[in-house]
């Protein structure tokens, strides 16, 4: 068994279950703080992995570039709520496959609160990005999805819309409700909604218009390089 | 990007102390506490950002208010009813729970507002760089890239202009020449990371365990005050285990009394929270009467 695998099996059987158990002995209010260690607790695996992975030099700048994209896209479009930084996570999910997908999206997260302002929902959102852009590549990198524009920008929409806006919503409700009950947590998944459709139809147009040439270009670079050769050989060639 | 006393400190103090005063401001929901946590954060706050700082201080007041309303609603808990809504009883101590979670999401922006200005991408790198070597390579090459491809962005679009392929006016026009700046910039920026990685190749990387460029060293200072600041929080934990900062408000209002021994803690409290204005204040003082004597 490798490092990383075992990391995760004592993450998931041993340290979860404890932050859980101790959460709940906690006097007062911890959800905020136990949902979130849990949080921080599920990331760890995947970082683990991909630093046991020792990823080569180009794997490693690709991936760089790839994040830059995503939290510049918030500059290339001007428009004010019109967000690129979902699509393009999705996209370097659908041309890498789920784990490079979950990089990206976890790392343009951290990235771009440093430009923005690092928060009490810093760790959500790198689950929550990561999240959307691993399911990308679950569907898409695997082929189970066709790479057409239309599927794929339908994809966006409904993973933003019922997946990775509601998950940054689930945030809110541990940090600022005193009571967690169904009722409550519902309110802020109704009043959320609007939002994430919103930021949903800006990745859908996204992905629509964009996702066929930016994978075509991701594809060409890939042949005119040969990256993927390299990188599926272990260690230096 | 703020220089001050406390800041110039290791960065593994710094975010000790952030971890401290966060962790603590979560937790503890007694009123006391969060009274002195809301003030500590804003003073610091306040003496990072100058002027600046009250803007965001009173963005944080009509959220306060709205959140103390919110919660009531969802929580009918408590005796005294104060008015119905929709058939449900609004009542004084869910408004109170209610004021208490506000005050904790505040004293937490507030932190995360002097956490900004402290803890810079540069020293969180260093402090994750030689745990995570793979991890934070790729965040430092992601943080230099930003700036550049935003640059970039902007000669993409003056050159679109020139020939004639500039935005209009309506937001249907900004997003698709939006997008053909973005397509033009993956483009770029694609080529460009095939150097950058070949040449990364050619001068060693992955041929040998990484070792990270580390400017901070902890010096003595730096271990006088992290001692400081793990026996001040030691304490408060210590009569946080007793029960000093336990506060319940529903059903029944209960709020221990800070009182005897559990003054010593709450005073502990507070000079750990007090810790950087008092460090920045000091230089201050410091620097103004150097100053005038010359």
């Amino acid at each position: 068994m490798k490092k990383s695998h075992i990391a995760t099996l004592i993450v998931f059987l041993a340290v979860i279950p404890a932050t859980l158990v101790l959460g709940s002995r906690l006097p007062g209010r911890a959800y905020y703080v136990t949902s979130t260690l849990v949080i921080v607790e599920l990331l760890i695996p995947f970082f683990l992995a991909f630093e046991g992975r020792r990823p080569q030099a180009r794997e490693l700048v690709l991936l760089a570039v790839m994040c830059a994209l995503a939290v510049a896209g918030r500059v290339a479009i001007p428009v004010p709520g019109f967000k690129a930084i979902f699509a393009v996570i999705m996209i370097a999910g659908i041309a890498f496959g789920p784990e490079s997908g979950f990089l990206v999206g976890a790392v343009s997260a951290l990235a771009s609160n440093f430009f923005y302002s690092q928060g009490p929902y810093t760790p959500w959102q790198m689950m929550a990005y990561g999240a959307g852009g691993m399911l990308a590549g679950f569907l898409f990198a695997k082929n189970l999805l066709p790479r057409k524009p239309v599927v794929m920008g339908l994809f966006g929409f409904l993973a933003v819309a019922f997946f990775v806006g509601p998950l940054l919503d689930t945030c809110s409700v541990f940090l600022v409700l005193s009571k967690i009950s169904l009722k409550g947590a519902m309110a802020f998944y109704v009043s959320g909604f609007a939002v994430n459709v919103n930021q949903a139809i800006a990745t859908a147009a996204v992905l629509l218009l964009l996702g066929k040439p930016l994978l075509e270009k991701l594809d060409r670079v890939k042949t005119k390089y040969g990256i993927l050769a390299v990188e599926e050989g272990s260690g230096h060639p | 990007m703020t220089s001050d006393a406390f800041s110039n400190r290791h960065p593994a103090v710094n975010f000790l102390f952030f971890l401290g005063a966060i962790g603590f401001a979560v937790l503890i929901q007694h009123p006391a506490y969060l009274i002195a946590g809301a003030l500590g954060a804003a003073a610091y706050y306040l003496l990072l950002s100058g002027r600046k700082g009250w803007k965001r201080i009173g963005m944080l007041v009509p959220m306060f208010l709205l959140l103390t309303a919110v919660n009531p609603l969802f929580n009918t808990y408590g005796e005294r009813v104060l008015f119905h809504v929709f058939g449900r009883p609004y009542t004084l101590e869910a408004l109170l729970y209610g004021g208490a979670i506000a005050g904790v999401f505040v004293v937490m922006m507030l932190w995360f507002g002097c956490y900004n200005a402290v803890m810079t991408s540069d020293k969180f790198t260093s402090l994750f760089g030689n745990l995570i070597p793979a991890l934070s390579l790729l965040l430092v090459m992601v943080l230099r890239m930003i700036p550049g491809f935003i640059r970039k962005a902007g000669q993409i679009t003056l050159a679109r202009r020139a020939i004639g392929l500039g935005a209009g006016e309506k937001n249907r026009d900004k997003i698709r020449h939006g997008m053909g700046v973005l397509s033009a910039l993956t483009d770029w920026a694609l080529e460009g990371s095939v150097v950058t990685g070949d040449s990364m190749r050619a001068r060693g990387y992955g041929s040998g365990r990484r070792t990270s460029f580390q400017i901070y060293t902890m010096k003595r200072g730096d271990w006088c005050l992290l001692a400081v600041l793990m026996f001040l929080a030691a304490a408060v934990i210590a009569v946080s285990a007793m029960g000093a900062t336990a506060a319940e408000f529903t059903p029944v209002l209960s709020i221990a009394p800070v009182s005897g021994i559990y003054a010593l803690g709450f005073a502990a409290y507070c000079a750990y929270l007090l810790i950087p204005s008092v460090l920045h204040l000091k230089e201050e003082l410091q620097w103004r009467r150097s100053r005038s004597k010359i």
